[in-house]
């Protein structure tokens, strides 16, 4: 083929596209087959043969074979001391002046003229058994390919059918087809290995996403039971926690609230957490129905910093902590522990404030009736303004009105002790 | 002359493995199954024995093994395959393999293996 000029350009070219083209391709091996079948047509030697570096085991395999005197796939492997992995890897054939080449007629003719007797014994030993190892498998020309100075594959080349020796430009062009073939590979390996790391890293992230949020419901089912156990124990309220949450749910329906997405849930939780802080409250001071001294009075304030804190590991509830931190503060700016006034106060925490004080006058009254609904308007309506947003009052009355009559007399098993 | 017969399954190695102990001046027969290999074996009476683990047609290289050394316990047989467990290691050793070599194997190894095996053979006689 070589003798064809035109022919030997247009085979050149083609194999250096295809080389250039393994660069960007994420499975060179097939392109590495590509390679030997086409030197095998095109020059027909007794074979064509690459080896490359299985870094895992420390050992280079045959990936692919042809020609006559083809080595079969999966029978032969070159460990690290082979000859010609030692050969490449140390030695580099200066004293031949065959540098990143070996060819076995070369090095025949130098054991051959006595040229080497001048080497030391070891030297002359590896020669030797470089040699033979060309020998044993038919190897004319053998090629090493290399990546930032690190053997990791060689091109094995048989004879010519006319047995005539390799050119020079033959032997270059060999060169730059397996130092292309080496970056190919090299950059396949890394482009899989990033890729394997990126899903790898996502895997684990997604896993620690998983976990935090794991714990975090965990946490808010643990604070839920918790915020149950307070206000069961709390002499004003009898009724469940979840009637609170029910009520809250509605009137800020009827209040026309936008409860989409994440919304529905912190006013879901700010309803059923906001007195979790109670746990923290001696039992003497919470279950004192009445009359509490201006020391006790206090000490049951600080029932709300104490909900905070607890609250605070839920770093998804920033929002709830705010609701559970303003659900004392009053409409007129009376209230506690900021003082805040009107709209300053979360939409939230004005709504937990109405729907509280109704649930626990409510609920405090031996018989849930009628009358006792209308008590419990009554006094939201005096404090309306002053302690409650008349807004939220209005709406919650609207809302029970309503309920009662789609509920007709169920309505009050809203209000069943849990 | 130095006999030598190789058993395996696959033509490409058999093949390989003729040319290449061929130019060292053996003998040799190639056999592609279990029994394929027992009438070459007493055909051709080998000095070593190249033998495969896994071959088709119900007859394994282990009871290949089995039987050839029952009958010439003086054959010396190469296990040569891919399988790698320590249990068909072990068995080939019990049934009295000389040697259990895996592929992909070192060429180097296995020649210098088989004359050593010849070696000790001629030393007997």
């Amino acid at each position: 083929m070589f003798e064809r000029r035109p022919k030997k350009i247009n085979y050149q070219t083609v194999l250096r596209d295809v080389a250039r083209s393994m660069v960007r391709l994420k499975r060179p091996e097939r392109l590495l087959k590509l390679i030997t079948r086409y030197i095998d047509r095109e020059l027909g030697l007794s074979h064509t043969s690459l080896v490359v570096l299985e870094e895992t085991r420390d050992r280079f395999i045959f990936v692919d074979s042809k020609g006559s005197r083809r080595v079969p796939i999966g029978l032969i492997k070159f460990e690290m001391n082979h000859p010609l992995v030692l050969w490449f890897r140390a030695e580099k054939g200066k004293e031949l002046k065959c540098e990143d080449f070996l060819q076995r007629s070369l090095l025949a003719k130098g054991l051959a003229n006595g040229r080497l007797k001048m080497l030391v014994p070891e030297r002359r030993q590896l020669y030797e058994k470089v040699k033979k190892a060309m020998d044993d498998l038919k190897i004319e020309l053998a090629i090493p390919g290399y990546f930032k100075r690190t053997l990791i594959g060689l091109l094995l080349l048989g004879e010519k059918k006319d047995r005539k020796p390799f050119t020079k430009s033959e032997i270059s062009f060999f060169q730059t087809l397996t130092q292309d073939c080496s970056m190919a590979v090299k950059t396949a390996e890394y482009h899989r290995s990033l890729i394997d790391k990126n899903v790898e890293l996502e895997r684990q992230l997604k896993e620690i996403h998983n976990l935090r949020k794991k714990e975090q419901e965990t946490y808010y089912e643990i604070m839920r039971s918790l915020a149950q156990e307070v206000h069961a124990k709390d002499p004003l309220t009898y009724g469940h926690i979840n009637d609170v949450e029910y009520l809250g749910l509605k009137t800020a329906e009827e209040l026309g609230l936008d409860l989409t997405g994440r919304k529905r849930d912190i006013l879901s939780a700010g309803l059923i957490l906001h007195d979790v802080g109670k746990i923290g409250i001696p039992d003497q001071v919470l279950k004192k129905p009445t009359g509490l001294s201006g020391e006790e009075r206090e000490i049951m304030k600080t029932h709300v910093d104490k909900g905070v804190k607890i609250l605070e590991p839920l770093t998804n509830f920033k929002e709830v902590i705010e609701i559970v931190r303003t659900h004392h503060e009053n409409f007129d700016g009376s209230g506690y522990p900021l003082g805040l006034k009107g709209d300053a106060i979360p939409i939230e925490a004005r709504i937990v404030s109405v729907v509280d004080a109704f649930h626990a006058i409510v609920t405090s009254r031996c018989y849930r009736s009628n009358r006792s609904v209308e008590l419990a308007f009554d006094e939201l309506k005096k404090c309306s303004g002053t302690q409650f947003d008349p807004q939220v009052v209005d709406a919650l009355i609207r809302m029970v009105h309503k309920e009662k009559v789609r509920r007709g007399s169920g309505f009050f098993n809203l209000f069943t002790p849990s | 002359m130095k006999k030598l017969l190789v058993v395996d399954d696959e033509v490409e190695i058999c093949e390989f493995l003729k040319a290449f102990f061929e130019e060292r001046d053996y003998e040799v027969l190639t056999a592609r199954s279990g029994p394929e290999a027992l009438e070459a074996v007493d055909n051709f009476q080998p000095h070593v024995i190249l033998l495969d683990i896994f071959m088709p047609g119900g007859l394994d290289g282990l009871a290949v093994l089995k039987r050839i050394k029952d009958r010439y316990p003086n054959i010396k047989v190469i296990m040569v395959t891919a399988l790698e467990t320590r249990e068909k290691i072990e068995e080939a050793m019990r049934f009295g393999a000389d040697n259990y070599i895996t592929k992909p194997l070192s060429l180097e190894y296995l020649e210098k293996d088989v004359q050593e095996k010849i070696e000790v053979l001629s030393g007997n006689r």
